[in-house]
């Protein structure tokens, strides 16, 4: 009981951990404009040289186009196979890449299984007429679970040897970042002793997983498979929590400031927000600032600067 | 001395932390070997006493050392009291979700690094490393800062925080140019130049430490005077009026530039610094606008002549005043809109960066000269004859305009009318690199700071250019085209210290002077090579 229990807990704290990050995005002040282009929901012809809408001349009295498609054929390439940094830094992706990967793998062994045990468990009529689903099912947990094991062990590996042989890398690393790096690394090589020890087939993972859906009791019969269920259940709760978060945090990174162009047009949204945002009262210290904690920066933008010195 | 490796490296006290030999940086390529020998000239005793240079070998704002342990202490009490400010919503609203995604995400996985061109330049020199920097702010903010950092920071990443880690990180922030060519390659999107930017923020407005050319020479005095070249509405009004006089010796007819006429449809905005440096850029949209029969004024009221705005670069405050001020007076005037000039940072600020400051009638739409000019080119109303043009000519990329605001082709489709021996440098477009000039770089020469621009963050620029220009023989006149001022200063000043004219045949200008350059009704050439005719070179 007390590893479903450390799993319910833990996915409970990657939830909470997770909505906290989103919310705290969610709610801080309307920024200035800092995108960087090329802006990948540009239209095809401006995208391809990194242009902007405002190439065009009276851009604001014009329907502003933008395609959720050019947006798309960027970032599933870059989230799946990280194609920036195949671009710009090769030789990292060589690690990184098959790290990742190894990562969403195991995501998508996790779904597997958990779609593996709604079906055990609720779906009898399906999987009566269903044995070919059944099958396929099977075979995608076990593939998708041996090639995530591999790519994120050989990735994860890759990764912990240049981060301490490589001086650029451990000069910069803390031991938070060996920590965070060893941890995952270490699910990673207890899942694959697992699989290879004692459960190439997943089946003690299926069972495991069934046992999370309908609140079971029957705790992991190896102890290798305990040490897998202890660690995973750790991690998820532990990337929220660390700089690890990139791997949904990045959504905010590209969209609310890298990708965000929006023009702020009169009365409309963005332009109620600035207007709140300058009523928010500044007390920076500096002389020229003057700022005294009770006036705005409406007026203080409006105002000429201080004495200097 | 001692080299620093690692961030932590900052806060030890040593006469010097960085120190580059000769032969450290990238070699140049003949003629110029002889520059492969050079490093920074020593810095005069006389002139820094007193002043903090245990950064590297250049100085760029010249704090004054503390006199005594307290007022030390003083001091690093104000950083950390500034530094909370660079996250609280009322004090850096503007800026408060970049930085805090940019510094919580970082990976440190060097990507940026090998993107950045000062530290490529400069040997590989640790200070210059895109994350040195984010990463000294990230443990400071870390272990003073956060709830429980002190006993984290072993943990974390720890650093010492004492005058000696805040003077160097204030002098720190003026050696990256804000190019932001680190951020466009981060695969996470963190962003060492707005790190770097809101460094300097946190000095400037809680701490009142800026270079003196930004801060009281450029924005107070833009606001004070009028224009941070120090020139008066009646200065500018009598340089124009002779620039009116030098273009209709070159036009051969009237050319009208008309001040504060209220209705037109467009305020022309230039960097006042064109005004001095070079008029001919003033009189050459004087021409074209007129021949296009645009409707447009200049405006005489103080600020509203010059565009600059170098709150930009290093306080949020000084920006937000210098944008109001012009679109105020954009707003009195009552024209339909600001066309900005050719000046890269003046087009960020106004047009992009002020975007979610101005409310109302304050926003007055801004359009990019590039997009005009194009306009007018490709509109058939001049009658050109690009034959004038008959010298090599390549094209800078001003970061502003480009990384920062996507205008890359217009400015490609006037060069592709006008200059048929135009060629692209490599890179070039969003992924170009900065002229060195950048973030207040270019007018920024106190102690020996425009030899470390020239010797390292134009270096490559300068080599960017020798390639553009490979296949010419060294001896025929080129023409480097940058249609920013500030990237033109940089350019200027760095042909100048290689001697490029003399051993390679460099020149530079705007764009807007190809364009007149090559009308069929000009009576004399607007462009010059070594005061030598441009039309038969
Ligand atoms: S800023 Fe981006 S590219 Fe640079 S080290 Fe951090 S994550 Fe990597
Ligand atoms: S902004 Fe430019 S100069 Fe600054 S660190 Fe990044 S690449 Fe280097």
């Amino acid at each position: 009981m007390g590893y479903y229990v450390l799993s319910y807990v833990c996915m409970a704290m990657f939830v909470l951990a997770s909505v906290r990050l989103v919310y705290r995005q969610w709610t801080l002040p309307l920024h200035v404009r800092w995108e960087i282009y090329p802006v990948r929901h540009e239209t095809t012809a401006r995208v391809a040289y990194g242009g902007s809408y405002m190439e065009e001349i009276n851009w604001w009295s014009r329907k502003r186009e933008s395609s959720l498609v050019n947006e798309l054929k960027y970032m599933v390439p870059e989230i799946l196979f990280l194609r920036g940094l195949w671009k710009a830094n090769r030789g990292l992706w060589l690690a990184s890449f098959p790290f990742h990967f190894g990562l969403y793998l195991m995501i998508a062994t996790f779904g597997g299984l958990t779609l593996h045990a709604a079906l055990s468990l609720w779906g009898a009529p399906v999987s009566a007429g269903g044995g070919l689903l059944r099958s396929l099912l099977d075979g995608f947990v076990v593939a998708a679970g041996w090639l995530g094991l591999v790519l994120g062990s050989l990735g994860g590996l890759a990764l912990m040897t240049k981060r301490l042989l490589d001086r650029e890398w451990r000069d910069y690393s803390s031991p938070a970042d060996f920590f965070n790096l060893g941890f995952v690394l270490a699910f990673f090589l207890s899942a694959l002793a697992a699989a290879l020890v004692v459960d190439p087939w997943f089946t003690g993972a299926k069972g495991f997983v069934c046992g999370l859906l309908a609140g079971g009791d029957a705790p992991p019969r190896t102890a290798l498979g305990a040490l897998t269920i202890v660690l995973g259940s750790l991690l998820v709760a532990w990337i929220p929590l660390t700089h690890m978060s990139h791997m949904f945090m990045k959504y905010f990174l590209y969209h609310q400031v890298k990708w965000d162009e929006a023009p702020n047009r009169r009365g409309g949204r963005i332009e109620a927000a600035v207007r709140k945002n300058l009523d928010l009262k500044p007390t920076w210290q500096a002389a020229h600032v003057r700022a005294d904690g009770c006036t705005s920066w409406k007026d203080i933008a409006s105002s000429t600067p201080g004495e200097t010195k | 001395m001692k080299a620093a490796r690692r961030p932590s490296d900052l806060a030890a006290r040593s006469e010097r932390l960085c120190h580059i030999e000769p032969g450290d940086m990238v070699p140049l390529p003949p003629p110029y070997e002889d520059f492969n020998r050079v490093t920074l000239p020593l810095l005069k005793p006389e002139r820094v006493k007193g002043i903090e240079t245990s950064l590297d070998d250049t100085v760029a704002i010249g704090i004054p050392r503390p006199a005594s342990r307290e007022e030390e202490d003083l001091l690093v009490r104000k950083f950390l009291s500034g530094l909370k400010k660079l996250f609280e919503k009322k004090n850096n609203w503007t800026f408060l979700q970049p930085l805090l995604l940019s510094m919580e995400h970082c990976a440190r996985c060097q990507t940026c690094a090998d993107a950045c061109p000062v530290y490529e330049m400069s040997g590989r020199q640790e200070i210059y490393r895109p994350i040195f920097r984010s990463e000294v702010l990230r443990r400071i903010y870390r272990k003073y800062v956060k709830p429980g950092g002190r006993i984290a920071a072993k943990w974390n990443g720890d650093i010492d925080l004492n005058w000696t880690t805040v003077a160097r990180l204030a002098e720190l922030s003026y050696r990256c140019t804000l190019c932001r060519r680190c951020a466009s390659v981060c695969p996470i999107g963190v962003d060492n130049g707005l790190i770097t930017h809101e460094i300097r923020k946190l000095f400037s407005q809680e701490m009142g430490i800026a270079p003196k050319e930004l801060h009281e020479k450029g924005t107070v005095q833009h606001l004070r005077v009028g224009s941070s070249t120090g020139m008066n509405p009646l200065a500018a009004k009598d340089n124009v009026e002779f620039i009116q006089e030098e273009m209709e010796e070159i036009a051969g007819f009237k050319v009208e530039i008309p001040w504060d006429r209220e209705g037109a449809d467009i305020l022309l905005i230039h960097n006042a610094g064109e005004m001095l440096a070079w008029p001919e850029n003033v009189g050459a949209f004087a021409i074209l606008f007129q021949a296009a029969g645009l409707s447009w004024t200049l405006s005489s009221e103080a600020v509203g002549y010059d565009a600059v705005n170098y709150g930009l670069w290093y306080d949020d405050v000084q920006f937000s005043r210098v944008a109001v001020k012009h679109a105020d007076i954009a707003r009195r005037l009552n024209v339909r809109k600001i066309v900005m000039g050719e000046c890269g940072h003046a087009h960020k600020a106004l047009t992009v960066t002020a975007d979610r400051l101005l409310t109302g009638d304050l926003n007055v739409p801004r359009e990019s000269a590039m997009v005009t000019l194009a306009d007018i080119v490709s509109s058939g109303r001049l009658s050109l004859n690009p034959r004038r043009n008959p010298f090599p000519v390549t094209l800078h990329d001003p970061c502003n305009m480009v990384r920062s605001m996507g205008i890359v082709e217009p400015q490609r489709r006037i060069l592709r009318a006008v200059a048929p021996r135009f060629r692209e440098m490599t890179p070039h477009g969003v992924d170009n690199y900065c002229c060195g000039g950048g973030s207040g770089f270019a007018i920024m020469s106190g102690y020996n700071f425009a030899d470390w621009r020239n010797l390292v963050s134009s270096r490559r620029k300068f080599l960017q250019i020798l390639d553009a220009f490979a296949d010419e023989p060294p001896e025929a006149p080129k023409y480097v085209c940058a249609p920013c001022s500030n990237c033109k200063g940089a350019i200027r000043d760095m042909i100048g210290y290689y001697h490029g004219e003399e051993r390679s045949g460099l020149y530079y200008g705007g764009l807007v002077e190809l364009i007149v350059n090559a009308m069929s009704d000009m009576k004399k050439p607007i462009i010059q090579f070594d005061g030598k005719s441009s039309w038969e070179s």
